[in-house]
């Protein structure tokens, strides 16, 4: 498999923060911690994959973290009357209606995606709050923990799920026309329109499916924590796109890679639960992110090699 | 009828307006009062100000945003007070919160105007770092100590009106005003939030000119620090929480174009002013704070539907 100089950059960085780690902290290195790394980037893995879609295609959304909580709302609450089935459906299918909303506002209002969502994201915010009513909704059944934490051939049920996810993100987007059509419609609209794709269902399709992967996690948040607290999926949304972005799909639109968003994802991930065990302060963890962003694109850029991320003046 | 076609943007704020006036007088009358006033003013210091250094962004166009100024103003500020408890003269208090936030604003200037990296990916970078760094410095715990000579200009009045809103808002926007309208840096921020291709062509330096907006944000949100901290008496890390959402949509408002090149800083005072007035009557009405936000949402969704309608219409 062929790989680009970004993910064996993202890869070499992954590499040293876990070897910078595990000198410096006994903890690190076990399996135990491994796999606490892994459960705790599962809701980001599926976030970031939708944000991948969604920014290959020249949008972008700040809402998928309130999106994700308004269904982890709607998981617990049918949760509550007991019916585990109905609830780890009810999560993907509000997450899909969620971004059928998302894409009529942005695509349909035709207004700018990151203003639109930043819009959104206040409005579910506020709904979130309105559904909880100013209360956790916490104290959840075990149920759908028992069901998704089972060992299935030596991992719990809900890492094959996200698995299975991104095999079939990876064959919708590598080996359909829509996948074709949304790298298209990313990289210049105007020409896709002009050959002939059908570029408005494209984009609303890739906000709904955006939306249906934020539903996913929604059930697998549920899954773990049993808890669906005010600010729920605050920071993901920023977390996803940073992922992505170090990843290196193309701000603009037009070019992606699913490898790239998954060590993205997982670099995040290790440095904050690395700099938490050497000692540093969980607040230092979003400055740590912040950081590692800035430095990492605007290296690449000053280096002048990489001209993707650069904008066509 | 005219007027409308001329300034769909402005006519929409008026009508707002008007429509929120009505709503005070028969529902709240008692938010006529002059300290509801002055309350107003007061909470429509922070937001003015970082909202005017959004506009001048968002108006230089080239999909300019900027994402970071709620950090900035937290930053600033606690900065500010942490100079302070290393034991420098109070004096230099507001220089150094200014500097802080030019600094900061200058960061993401030169990563977009130098390194031409897309605003959205570093403000939203610089946001991180900025809010980060201002919980991580103080352990998100206030800072307090100001001196008593601060707080009294930060809480003071004349005429029902906050010494902040007198010494900072009313200057930087009729600087901005003159700025735009009468100098010749003013129109070539209209230029090229225009048309960026001809703007080069005509040879006005526009990545200098994308740098400086960056720079003018930054400082404005320094600015919003040092008031901050001289109301409250203490610097708060988590005092510009979705500020950057506010600060959009008061611009947005105020009939800043989103594709830049179109708007006046008369506007965005009023947009300002009608966000915090609604925020106060929301509190006034017993609602509670997370309520602002849906409205503050809405609000610049149906703005930016009406530009697209109205403005860029195809």
């Amino acid at each position: 498999m062929h790989m680009t100089s970004r993910e064996i950059a993202l890869l070499a960085i992954a590499l040293l923060a876990i070897a910078g780690f595990s000198w410096f902290s006994p903890w690190f290195a076990t399996v135990d911690n491994l796999l606490t790394i892994l459960r705790n980037s599962s809701e980001l893995l599926l976030i970031a994959l939708g944000m991948t879609l969604v920014i290959a295609m020249g949008g972008v959304d700040v809402s998928v973290g309130v999106v994700m909580g308004v269904a982890a709302w709607a998981v617990g609450q049918l949760l509550l009357v007991n019916s585990p089935w109905l609830a780890a459906l009810a999560g993907p299918l509000l997450g899909l209606l969620l971004g059928l909303i998302t894409a009529l506002v942005v695509v349909m209002g035709r207004i700018p995606a990151i203003v639109g969502t930043l819009g959104l994201f206040g409005v579910w915010r506020t709904g979130l709050f309105a559904l909880l009513g100013g209360q956790w909704l916490s104290g959840l059944p075990g149920s759908l923990t028992s069901g998704l934490m089972h060992p299935l051939l030596g991992l719990p049920v809900m890492a094959w799920i996200i698995v299975l996810v991104w095999a079939c993100v990876w064959l919708v987007l590598r080996h359909t026309p829509y996948g074709l059509w949304l790298l298209a419609a990313g990289n210049s609209e105007e020409k896709a329109r002009l050959a002939g794709i059908p570029v408005t269902q494209v984009r609303i399709a890739t906000f709904m499916i955006s939306g249906l992967l934020c539903g996913i996690a929604a059930t697998c948040y549920i899954a773990t924590y049993r808890n669906v607290e005010m600010t729920v999926g605050g920071s993901l949304a920023l977390e996803a796109i940073a992922a992505v972005v170090l990843g290196g799909t193309r701000i603009t639109g037009g070019a992606c890679s699913l490898l790239g968003t998954l060590l993205g994802v997982l670099l995040l991930r290790i440095l904050q639960n690395g700099l938490l065990l050497v000692g540093i302060p969980s607040l230092w963890q979003t400055v740590v992110t912040g950081a590692v962003l800035l430095v990492v694109l605007s290296s690449e850029a000053a280096s002048g090699r990489v001209i993707a991320f650069r904008r066509t003046a | 009828m005219s007027w409308w076609r001329k300034s769909p943007d402005l006519t929409l704020l008026s009508a707002l307006w008007l429509l929120l006036a009505i709503g005070i007088v028969l529902v709240l009358p008692q938010m006529l009062a002059s300290w509801s006033i002055t309350s107003i003013l007061q909470f429509a210091t922070l937001l003015s100000l970082v909202a005017l250094g959004q506009s001048f962004v968002v108006m230089s166009g080239g999909g300019g945003i900027d994402l970071s100024v709620g950090g900035n103003v937290s930053l600033s500020a606690v900065m500010g007070m942490l100079a302070l408890h290393q034991g420098i003269n109070p004096l230099w208090l507001p220089l150094i919160c200014l500097l802080t936030g030019t600094l900061a604003g200058a960061i993401n200037g030169w990563l977009i105007a130098r390194l031409r990296l897309w605003p959205l990916i570093v403000t939203l970078g610089s946001f991180y770092l900025f809010s980060g760094l201002a919980l991580a410095l103080t352990s998100g715990a206030a800072v307090a100590g100001v001196p008593a000579e601060l707080t009294q200009w930060g809480r003071g009045t004349q005429f029902f009106v906050p010494l902040p809103f007198l010494t900072c808002v009313i200057p930087a926007f009729l600087i901005a005003w003159l700025i735009l309208s009468k100098s010749a840096w003013g129109k070539w921020i209209y230029a090229c939030g225009f048309n960026e291709h001809a703007t080069r062509l005509v040879g006005i330096p526009v990545d200098r000119l994308r740098f400086l907006t960056y720079c003018l944000s930054g400082m404005l949100a320094g600015c919003a620090g040092f008031v901050s901290l001289s109301w409250l008496g203490s610097a708060r890390p988590e005092i510009g929480v979705n500020l950057e959402l506010e600060s959009l949509t008061a611009a947005l408002l105020g009939g800043i174009a989103i594709f830049g090149g179109r708007g006046s800083v008369i506007g965005v005072l009023a947009a300002a002013l009608m966000l915090v007035t609604i925020k106060t009557c929301m509190l006034q009405l017993g609602l509670n704070s997370v309520w602002q936000l849906g409205v503050v949402g809405i609000l610049l969704i149906i703005v930016l539907m009406a530009q697209r309608l109205f403005i860029y219409r195809r």
